[in-house]
């Protein structure tokens, strides 16, 4: 029987030496700084990828708790973040008055930037009806906003830069009272307050900027609505512009760091393997003087790289989950997610790394002479 | 007798070329992701502070407490321009309307800044039209970035705020990561969005320094927030470095982790693979001294050539991400390059540390053992 690639029988002598193995578990320590590297490069791309998870379910957060079927806007309107939609509060009533319209409400959103403890803080400004809907879905401490001089804002922001509830915070020139604590939007807080407020805030009494609609008939609503040039979308709709203005902002430099990310993780099994190699080349070389050939030496060193690649991938998944508790504590702000797919392309991309790396090692041991084999050292 | 020296830390780390390449691109790329992601945030707040650092304004006069464009509301009600312009010392005073939006072509768009401007005077309109003129009614300047982007040129209509512009021109360094920006006229943009103004943009007359007339314009309107130009360029350039701090600092943490990492290993087994000439050295008469600044040696210079190599990839990977993504800039500047040394250096001691317990422990008898 012939004995199993990456090892070799020697002579009558029964009984494969699993060469690869040995060679890389002479020196634990080396093998386990290796591992190491490899395993914070996988981190890296596990991290990118939950992050990029974590966007995507993130930036949503808003549609997914409202409850709305549909979202009437200004015509061009396609986003909920960043582009500003201006309607006047006398759509509310144009949507109210279609038949299959089991309600509608107006909300109006914002980013706006505010300075605590001298750093800027994305907030995304929400102002509804209070008591209706479109406001503020998850209050963790306290009560949402009743007047237009109440606030509730998102938990990361009160608790990193410790406001509670009964504080105050200065918002476009006006102070608002904490009334109550509430979710967070993506990279930014919320804060929800009266659509009066927002009115005041930005000088434009009589607008709105979106009317949400509940209905069980959204294709024939939406068809009536956006006949009268109104821009009519849906949550799917909003969820994917949204996501697609995210993708434009982080998509070049995620996939960079993704990039850079797999080649250190090939660089340093290359490393670590082609050193294991070169320091036993003498071994290596009565395994060639035995009769050894080329395949099996690519094979030895493909399975000795791609042991390191394992070796790193477990690692990686150890080093990425006590990563992940480390910034979500620290940092609550930012949301890593597991999926499985990412597993997937980590532990593809361990593997793929592995192969890569295999090239420069196993060229050591196709150029070694036999009679390494016959040299001191 | 033999004169001379034998740089030891250099043969012993260079002896074996190929593993020393593999070691040095090790550290080059681990430096890489801190240089690369330091030079798109300083990419990034070039970008979004071209409008302002452009500008012919001395002062910026907002809406209270709003110091800044980037994810930012301002409204001021029309007068606020003649209230402005009656300040002494006030040259010059240019509402500046301005809003997000989307523009679009087709299926195609992208999120803008939209700026109403005089075209008269033009002081807050486009730096500099490449192509085309400034608009007329009913047109637009679209940047040449994301015209590009859009694949319409001057001539063709793009989607705005609901309404259809023709583009009249083709503006230069306004389109980043986030967003482009578009222009038009003052009254267009006032017929969609009322006649409020977001910022008043005022210049100062000879002899008046911008801070003084920051000053005055803040005292005769206490209801807005007033800036210089420089504070303004300041405060906007802070959002993306206050958005990007935390990223910036998990990345750079988890780079120089594997940088330590590969220059560590790299040390350790140059170090112990080498611990017969050691020996031999110690034999004759080094010190520890003698011993710990070989080793820390090969530390630098791993770190170093890393460190060039990463500059040189860094430059490398931001022209190809600018090529390819023509909204991203990657800007590697002095400052992050000695930041990331620094940082590096440190990472080199810190790897040093456990060949160098070997190497100063190390038996002189060593040198006269079969190998």
């Amino acid at each position: 029987m012939p004995p199993r690639p990456g090892t070799i029988k020697i002579g009558t002598v029964h009984g494969a030496v699993p060469l690869a193995r040995r060679n890389l578990l002479a020196d634990p320590r080396r093998l386990a700084a290796s591992a190491g590297a490899v395993g914070l490069a996988i981190m890296l791309i596990l991290l990118l990828d939950g992050l990029w998870a974590g966007i995507k379910a993130n930036v949503t957060s808003y549609e997914d708790n409202v409850d709305a079927d549909l979202y009437v806007a200004q015509p061009g309107t396609r986003n909920f973040y960043g582009a500003i939609s201006v309607l006047p509060t006398s759509t509310v009533d144009t949507v109210r008055a279609d038949p299959d319209v089991d309600w509608a409400v107006p909300v109006r959103g914002f980013f706006s930037i505010v300075e605590l403890h001298s750093k800027k803080i994305a907030t995304f400004v929400v102002g509804s009806v209070p008591g209706g809907r479109g406001g503020a879905w998850d209050i963790a401490k306290g009560r949402a906003p009743a007047t237009d001089d109440e606030v509730a804002i998102g938990k990361v922001m009160a608790n990193r830069h410790g406001l509670s509830v009964g504080e105050t915070i200065d918002i476009m020139g006006r102070r608002f009272t904490i009334v109550g604590t509430t979710s967070d939007a993506f990279m930014a807080s919320f804060a929800f307050m009266t659509h009066a407020a927002t009115d005041a805030l930005l000088s434009a009494p009589g607008t709105t900027s979106f009317v949400l609609v509940g209905t069980d008939r959204p294709d024939a609503v939406r068809a009536r609505l956006a006949a009268t040039g109104l821009a009519v979308l849906d949550r799917d709709e909003l969820a994917e512009n949204d996501l697609a203005l995210m993708t434009r902002a982080w998509g070049v430099p995620m996939r960079v760091m993704v990039g850079v990310a797999f080649v250190i993780g090939s660089l340093v099994i290359a490393l670590t393997a082609y050193t294991a190699i070169a320091e036993r080349r003498r071994e290596y070389g009565i395994v060639k003087a035995i009769g050894a050939r080329g395949r099996y030496l690519v094979v030895l060193a493909l399975r000795q790289t791609l042991m390191i690649a394992t070796a790193g991938l477990a690692a990686g998944g150890l080093l990425f989950l006590a990563g992940r508790v480390l910034i979500t504590s620290v940092r609550p702000q930012f949301v890593v997610l597991a999926t499985s797919g990412s597993i997937t392309r980590a532990i593809a991309a361990a593997l793929l790394m592995g192969a890569v790396a295999a090239v420069i090692p196993a060229r050591r041991l196709a150029r070694l002479a036999p009679a390494t084999a016959y040299r001191g050292g | 007798m033999m004169t001379g020296r034998v740089p030891l830390a250099r043969k012993n780390l260079f002896q074996d070329r190929r593993r020393a390449a593999l070691s040095i691109a090790g550290v080059g790329f681990a430096l890489v992701l801190v240089l690369v992601l330091d030079g798109v945030f300083a990419g990034a707040m070039h970008q979004v502070t071209a409008y302002m650092r452009t500008s012919p304004a001395d002062v910026f006069v907002a809406q209270k407490d709003v110091r800044t464009m980037h994810m930012s509301q301002s409204a001021m009600p029309a007068e606020t321009v003649d209230a402005v312009r009656n300040v002494d010392g006030v040259a010059w005073v240019e509402g500046l309307r301005y809003t997000t939006a989307a523009v679009e072509a087709g299926d195609d768009r992208l999120l803008t800044y939209v700026f109403g401007y005089d075209t008269a005077t033009g002081r807050a309109g486009p730096k500099r039209i490449a192509e085309g003129r400034a608009p007329a009614a009913g047109e637009i300047v679209v940047d040449t970035t994301a015209a590009e982007e859009l694949g319409v040129g001057i001539g063709e209509t793009v989607s705005v705020l609901g309404q259809s512009f023709r583009i009249s021109g083709l503006s230069t360094n306004g389109t980043n990561m986030v967003n482009t920006t578009v222009f038009v006229r003052t009254e267009d943009f006032a017929n969609m969005r009322g006649t409020s103004y977001a910022y008043v943009l005022a210049g100062a007359e000879p002899g008046v320094s911008a801070d003084e007339l920051a000053r005055r314009v803040a005292s005769a309107l206490p209801e807005t927030t007033v800036q210089t130009r420089p504070e303004f360029v300041r405060q906007e350039a802070r959002i993306v470095r206050d958005m990007a701090a935390d990223v910036m600092a998990i990345m750079s943490v988890i780079g120089f982790l594997i940088a330590l990492a590969v220059v560590g290993l790299t040390l350790f087994t140059a170090t112990l693979g080498k611990l017969r000439e050691y020996g031999v050295v110690k034999a004759l008469g080094a010190g520890s001294g003698r011993l710990a600044a070989t080793v820390a040696a090969q530390a630098a210079w791993s770190v170093a050539l890393g460190l060039v190599l990463a500059v040189v990839l860094s430059v490398v990977v931001g022209a190809a991400i600018g090529a390819l993504t023509p909204n991203v800039e990657v800007l590697v500047k002095p400052g992050s390059v000695f930041r990331t040394g620094v940082g590096a250096l440190a990472i080199g001691g810190i790897a040093a540390l456990l060949p160098l317990r070997r190497v100063v422990r190390v038996d002189p008898a060593t040198a006269f053992r079969r190998p």
